[in-house]
């Protein structure tokens, strides 16, 4: 790879043993559990997992977003600096110019009494000086850039003047506007129209190549992440089960919940009567978890082992990482399958008809 | 935004008929009309007076008050039917007629003119007070929400709430007046800053708990406001806490607060005369409890109805603010 030749380059951000917990009545949450993970410039990386994965408090507590009782725990490191020290000193054109993020919902992440050039100059002309007039000029630019037709009637129109992809082009102008190096886009399509999503997607990634930019893209649909994400991390019950490359992940995965949330996804060559494959069961909760493997009980891999003790993550951080002691696409992983579908049931407990042999 | 003030208008115009008729309704109805006026006058047999068959025992007063009701009846239109009436009397009072007081002989615009100067300062710097107080108040209650401060002005704003204003104003006028000296206990007109100055205390007082009302409100719809996508975009756009707070909480956490104003403005026009009464400030309040005593029907009237048309006019103020407030009220 060509990155041999050079001296590796240090990661743009770099997250090691991130913990977040939330102390609430019923418990303390364990929303994310030891994340780890590295991002290098220009490149884009893909977190996906269900809701109450962990990966939008991911994303939050690297922006510094959380609420004030959640307790953070590990390293945040870009670019050589300690965000979380940044973040607590309240230092200034640190966060809206270096890294800054774009929400899932783009009818509510707008201001709905300010007109959307403000919304886009505001961070202008705090961040970087500019004046009134510059600044709105500039947004108005930058309208345009986010493929906002008309943008100069759109700049001093009001968001609910506008449709939901247009203002998802807004948030993205605006969170674009002091050129960040990194952008997290937290579910930057889920609220809008499918015939919407793809375009915006298509946008989000043109604008990261043109600009050098690294991002973060959290999205509960690997379909989201194909194509458009260099290296995809899978998250579970706050915890990153699978990482590797994005071939690697779509076409050697290890993980069965990677391989599961593949097989949930339609695919354009089923034939037209197929079912899909829901993954059975429900997330865990996660106020008390069990000392165990938190896909265990949803696992059709499951043995007794995966029930004593949280299985680590293989390996080093950068390479193919997963958290399974029998994966699939293995020697191990397919004895564990012809052993539950003999017994009809896995090790969870979860009922396992041989009729649905054919998935395996 | 123009078919929204036309909207507004028509509502206004609306509410200002219904305000009259009520009004009219009071004196015409309730009781007989000329009664209302001009009071016991109204008994005497002045055609009788007249004709002199009928004799009084003095004779001279009893000529001078018959004057009195053939003018009440010509000012009221008491002679002519129901629907005419109330047609000339509304148009008098478009025209700022509002009768006669006759039991001091005083047009009633003069009275309210006289009065009401007074009570509009004294209500602005009440508003002034208690908006300078409770928009930083609440902003900080909101911005630090369950913690200390906010757990302590909970328990002062609820106290300034409960403690009723004569006392409010007793503690003032003793601590800063008396006590302090740093403002006059009583009004004073002579110069423009004098008046402004001895109306400080009268302001403070219905101010406070106004404005211990109006932070319990902001800081509720701010912290709501604060859970708000946009203010977690405002927040990874890296503007500051309290640039945050002001430039994109404050507006649209306003609306209970405006409405709330818009109320209290119209109650204090007429409900301040209590404070009035304490800090002897010669205005609206005051006059209608002397007119209430005196059974001096026109003067209570025009105040009602001056009260009623203010709290009208100052709805569609509000009315105004909210699109002001918020773009999507103008669209809707």
């Amino acid at each position: 790879m060509a990155a041999e030749a050079t001296p590796a380059p240090a990661p743009l951000l770099s997250v090691r043993d991130l913990h977040v917990r939330f102390p609430t009545e019923r418990g303390t949450v364990n929303a994310v559990n030891g994340v780890s993970f590295d991002l290098y410039e220009g490149r884009t990386l893909a977190i996906v997992g269900e809701s109450g994965s962990g990966k939008s408090v991911t994303a939050k507590t690297l922006m510094n977003l959380l609420p004030r009782t959640a307790l953070v725990g590990g390293d945040v490191i870009y670019d050589d600096q300690d965000v979380r020290a940044l973040a607590a000193a309240g230092t200034k054109h640190f966060f809206g110019v270096q890294m800054t993020m774009v929400f899932q919902d783009p009818m509510t992440s707008l201001n709905p009494v300010k007109k959307v050039g403000e919304q886009i100059a505001e961070t202008l002309r705090y961040h970087l000086g500019r004046s009134r007039g510059e600044a709105w000029d500039e947004a108005e630019d930058l309208l345009s850039q986010v493929g906002m037709p008309e943008p100069a009637r759109r700049v001093s129109q009001y968001p609910h003047e506008l449709s939901g992809g247009l203002r998802q082009r807004v948030v993205i102008a605006m969170a674009l506007a002091c050129r960040p190096r990194l952008l997290i886009a937290d579910e930057p399509t889920t609220a809008v129209d499918v015939t919407v999503q793809k375009h915006l997607l298509d946008l989000l990634d043109e604008l990261r190549r043109d600009r050098g930019m690294s991002m973060i893209l959290i999205t509960h649909d690997l379909g989201v992440a194909h194509g458009r994400a260099d290296d995809v991390a899978v998250m579970y019950a706050g915890r990153i089960v699978e990482t590797a490359d994005a071939r690697t992940l779509f076409f050697d995965m290890r993980h069965p919940y990677t391989e599961a949330l593949l097989r949930s996804i339609p695919r354009i060559e089923d034939p037209v009567k197929h079912r899909l494959d829901p993954i059975p069961g429900r997330p865990p909760e996660l106020v008390s978890p069990p000392d165990a493997c938190a896909f265990a009980p949803r696992c059709i891999y499951a043995q007794a082992g995966c029930l004593d003790g949280v299985p680590e993550l293989s390996g080093l951080v950068g390479l193919h990482r997963f958290a399974c002691l029998n994966p699939t696409g293995t020697e191990r992983g397919a004895d564990a399958l012809a052993a539950n579908r003999a017994a009809g049931t896995t090790a969870a407990g979860l009922a396992l008809p041989a009729a649905q042999a054919g998935t395996g | 935004m123009a078919r929204f003030l036309i909207r507004r208008l028509v509502l206004l115009v609306a509410v200002l008929f219904a305000v009259t008729f009520l009004g009219f309704s009071a004196m015409n109805f309730l009781g007989d009309p000329l009664f209302n006026v001009v009071g016991l006058m109204a008994e005497l047999d002045c055609e009788g007076i007249e004709a002199g068959t009928v004799e009084d025992t003095s004779m001279d007063r009893a000529r001078s008050d018959c004057e009195t009701v053939a003018a009440a009846r010509a000012e009221y239109h008491l002679d002519r039917p129901v629907p005419v009436r109330y047609v000339l009397w509304v148009s008098d009072l478009a025209t700022g007629d509002f009768g006669t007081s006759f039991q001091n002989d005083q047009p009633v615009s003069e009275i309210i003119r006289e009065k009401l100067p007074e009570t509009l300062i004294l209500l602005v710097m009440a508003q002034i007070v208690s908006l300078g107080v409770a928009i930083p108040w609440g902003v900080f209650a909101a911005y630090r929400a369950n913690r200390a401060f906010d757990r302590t002005s909970t328990v002062v704003s609820f106290g300034l709430l409960s403690v009723p204003n004569f006392a409010l104003a007793v503690v003032l006028l003793y601590l800063l007046a008396l006590r302090w000296q740093v403002f006059p206990s009583a009004y004073e007109s002579d110069t423009a800053v004098g008046l402004v100055f001895s109306m400080i205390l009268p302001a403070v007082t219905l101010g406070l708990p106004l404005a211990a009302s109006y932070q319990r409100l902001l800081r509720t719809d701010l912290i709501t406001t604060l859970q708000e996508d946009f203010v977690h975009m405002a927040r990874a756009k890296g503007l500051p806490p309290m640039r945050i707070m002001f430039r994109h909480a404050l507006r649209p956490s306003m609306f209970s607060v405006v409405t709330v104003f818009g109320v209290s403005t119209g109650a204090m026009i007429g409900g301040s005369l209590v404070v009035e009464q304490i800090f002897g400030i010669p205005g609206i309040g005051r006059e209608i409890v002397t007119a209430v005593v005196r059974d001096d029907f026109p003067v209570v009237l025009a105040i009602v109805m001056l009260v009623a048309c203010a709290f009208v006019i100052i709805n569609f103020m509000v009315d105004l603010l909210y699109g002001w407030l918020d773009p999507r009220v103008r669209a809707r």
